[in-house]
């Protein structure tokens, strides 16, 4: 098993080197960077002057030029890069002024927080979900539960936000939960449980927004997952030798049926990353995401080439995560 | 067949039947296609879903002509003038030209389909020379006025509906919704923003105090457009990776995989933001990113179908007569493996709706004053700010219809090929 571990981290290392290339060069060749100097910002006698010159200081923080103004060559850049990177050195956040790993210190946990919850969540409601619509396989039931799980997977989560907001933490309409932010605005005098509570409760309807699409693509793999194999040759054989209905499909097919769920969960995970910018930026959550938003619209390179990184590299440890339980799951597949 | 019939069949007599067989009959056989659109069109939300999708593209192409602020034609100071068709710039008229030329080819493939020969009439014919000639002068027309029309219209919408006193207006012919997507209520006022549904403006107006039915409907096109373009661009790049992968295997394949796997470990709306924050919001740049991060999943099924594909008869054939390798792998072998990578496409335009209407919210995509279901949704209530509840109720649902529509026709056209799931229902 060890021995399995190691030659997948040993893959892994090609794919990250890659990686890091595509976000450097990406970084790298943006025409964005020309254009960049806010007003009066390079101290220069006019506006193209002060262009240039907030383009040569951005340059330099990127760590593109020396300290003559001198481009570096593009190898070196990389290295320096990746010296960083691999330390977890951005840089400076054009926008904010502080350390990008700083920032990213202070926004991943909470993403990381709802992340894990939502995929809790997820799992724990389309496994039975899924089973239910495929033991009652070609019913109303199962009509109505595709087209449901259908409508839900298609329903965008910019809309449903926004609306679940303005119908339920509204002010003027039902007020049942917060609209925003993590905690309440005077948390001081909270003990520890009501402030988890509160964390909780402020967490309510991200979650349930966010989860509404994966939940909807798992329970209709995990319904088609349990169909095929309730077709296999060992249902029928324990059919055939007078097993109830109830233990071939919870003892016999429910099990063989987990095994794609176990695979999918490498992209459930970066799907959730990815929900979270938009998620994070109608609830006002300080995560990755709203981090991402404002330094995609404020286009702060370092911020932006650090989260897509970090990023990266976490659905890379999920898909390691994936395969590691997957061969834990599934004795056929071998450790050599 | 039952078991009574069966042995009926098999104790039958085996001499040859006294009468002969009857003739066949002008009936053909149903090709793959016909089988599939039968087995598709039988449900109803495959009929509903695709003429909903057929109408949003429909409602693209001729969104200037129901929606615009400019009338067809007035009178104004004496003098006959186009306005609305002098107003279509030139992303208007290649759409416009595009979509002539898809009703022409529907229109000769409608007409010269295969049909028995006692059925076969000249009033076909003569239908189908009039449809062409039409069409060829509307596209000479749209062609012409490319070249001569001018957007130097220095009038207004309330100049042409004789709300201000500057201009003689006579006899001005407006489409049927007199508001294009950028015409403001004049003079404007806080009641006129945000509006709720009236009998002028039916679904209300904006922060602008713009008919939001009005942007609705223009905003079909960067919608349909962008899903089909980002879409195509993927399919070209997804079809030709994956081909070469398949049909070599080995190294390629091994080394190709990587590369799908070292684009897939990135976080596609992370890459998306970055690399529309460094590039610029236009639309045609989304369209391109948006292809070019589409492209794994494609490149991934057609891996799979060429590798089964390349072991086939077939393909060994057309290899032993000298057919060239593109024309192996994109004539012999690509129509062979086509049907699950349209699937999958499908479900590729829903994703790329979906990610342009997030980008568009988080003010990254389709700029003001271009419509855009998503930009008009962060108009109507960004985090922190009060939310119209009439201003997003349309656009929202818009978008989720239209993911929704396209979701329900590739599962559609996914159960209606694998004859497995028709076996198992």
């Amino acid at each position: 098993m060890l021995q399995y571990i190691v030659r997948r981290l040993l893959l892994m290392v090609p794919t990250l080197i890659g990686m890091t290339l595509i976000v450097f060069m990406m970084a790298r060749f943006a025409p964005g960077l020309t254009g960049g100097g806010q007003f009066g910002e390079g101290g220069g006698r006019n506006a193209r002057e002060n262009r240039e010159l907030a383009r040569v200081n951005l340059l330099k923080k990127l760590g593109m030029m020396d300290a003559d103004g001198k481009e570096l060559p593009l190898y070196y850049q990389y290295w320096r890069w990746l010296k960083g990177a691999a330390t977890f050195q951005f840089g400076e956040s054009v926008k904010y002024g502080e350390p990008v790993s700083k920032l990213i210190g202070n926004a991943l946990p909470v993403t990381l927080t709802m992340n894990v919850i939502a995929t809790l969540v997820v799992y724990g409601l389309a496994l039975p979900g899924g089973m239910l619509a495929a033991v009652k396989r070609g019913k109303w039931f199962d009509e109505i539960w595709s087209f449901v799980t259908l409508a839900l997977f298609s329903l965008p989560v910019i809309w449903i936000g926004n609306l679940a907001i303005f119908e339920l933490a509204y002010s003027k309409n039902l007020a049942w939960f917060p609209a925003g932010n993590l905690h309440s605005a005077d948390t001081r005098g909270f003990t520890w449980l009501q402030y988890s509570t509160d964390y909780l409760w402020h967490l309510v309807l991200p979650i349930a927004v966010s989860c509404l699409g994966g939940f909807a693509y798992l329970s209709k793999l995990m319904r088609a997952s349990m169909i095929s194999n309730m077709y296999e040759d060992y249902a029928r054989t324990a059919r055939a030798k007078g097993v109830s209905q109830f233990y071939v499909v919870v003892r016999h097919v429910l099990r063989n049926s987990l095994l794609p769920m176990i695979t999918v969960f490498a992209l459930v995970i970066p799907g959730l990353l990815g929900g979270s910018l938009v998620i994070e930026y109608i609830f006002n959550i300080p995560g990755m995401g709203q981090l991402g938003v404002t330094a995609a619209q404020s286009r702060d390179l370092p911020v932006l080439q650090a989260l897509t990184f970090i990023g990266s590299l976490l659905s890379l440890i999920c898909l390691l995560l994936a395969d590691i339980c997957y061969a834990i799951a599934d004795p056929r597949v071998s450790y050599e | 067949m039952s078991s009574a019939q069966s042995e009926a069949f098999t104790n039958a007599p085996i001499d040859p039947p006294e009468t002969p067989l009857p003739a066949l009959t002008a009936k053909h056989g149903r090709s793959f296609w016909q089988i599939v659109s039968r087995s598709y069109f039988r449900r109803i939300k495959n009929q509903i879903a695709t003429a909903y999708v057929v109408l949003l593209a429909v409602v693209a192409v001729i969104a200037p002509f129901i929606a615009n602020g400019r009338p067809y034609t007035a009178v104004v100071d004496g003098k006959r003038v186009w306005p609305l068709f002098r107003m279509l710039s030139r992303e208007d008229r290649i759409v416009l030209l595009a979509g002539v030329g898809f009703l022409l080819y529907l229109a000769v493939r409608f007409f010269t389909r295969k049909r028995p020969p006692e059925t076969r009439t000249p009033v076909r014919r003569i239908a189908l020379l009039i449809l062409v000639v039409l069409g060829l002068v509307a596209s000479g027309g749209i062609m012409w006025s490319m070249r001569h029309g001018d957007n130097n219209d220095l009038m207004t919408r309330e100049d042409y509906k004789g709300i201000t006193p500057d201009y003689d207006v006579q006899g001005a012919v407006f489409p049927p919704l007199s508001w294009g997507f950028q015409d403001s209520i004049y003079p404007q006022s806080p009641e006129t923003q945000f509006a709720d549904p009236s009998k002028e403006h039916w679904l209300g107006t904006d922060e602008s105090s713009r008919d939001t039915l009005a942007r609705l409907l223009w905003a079909t096109r960067v919608v349909f457009g962008i899903g089909l373009i980002s879409e195509l661009i993927s399919l070209a790049i997804g079809i030709v990776y994956g081909a070469f992968m398949g049909y070599f295997g080995g190294t390629v394949d091994i080394l190709g995989s990587r590369f799908i796997e070292l684009v897939e470990s990135i976080p596609t709306l992370f890459l998306i933001i970055t690399l529309v924050a460094l590039l610029g919001r236009e639309i045609y740049l989304i369209m391109i990113v948006l292809g070019l991060t589409g492209w794994t999943s494609i490149a991934r099924f057609v891996r799979a179908e060429f590798y089964r594909l390349r072991k086939m008869d077939f393909v060994a054939a057309a290899h032993a007569t000298g057919v060239p390798l593109t024309s192996i792998l994109f004539r012999h072998m690509l129509p062979n493996g086509l049907t699950p990578i349209l699937v999958n496409a499908t479900f590729g335009i829903a994703g790329a709706v979906t990610i342009e209407s997030s980008l568009s919210y988080l003010g990254l995509g389709v700029q003001p004053p271009r419509a855009s279901w998503g930009s008009m949704l962060n108009a109507a209530g960004s985090p922190g700010g009060i939310f119209h509840f009439w201003a997003a109720l349309a656009p929202g649902i818009m978008i989720f219809f239209t993911i929704f529509a396209y979701n329900i026709i590739g599962e559609g056209f996914r159960d209606a090929i694998d004859p497995r799931l028709n076996r198992l229902e």
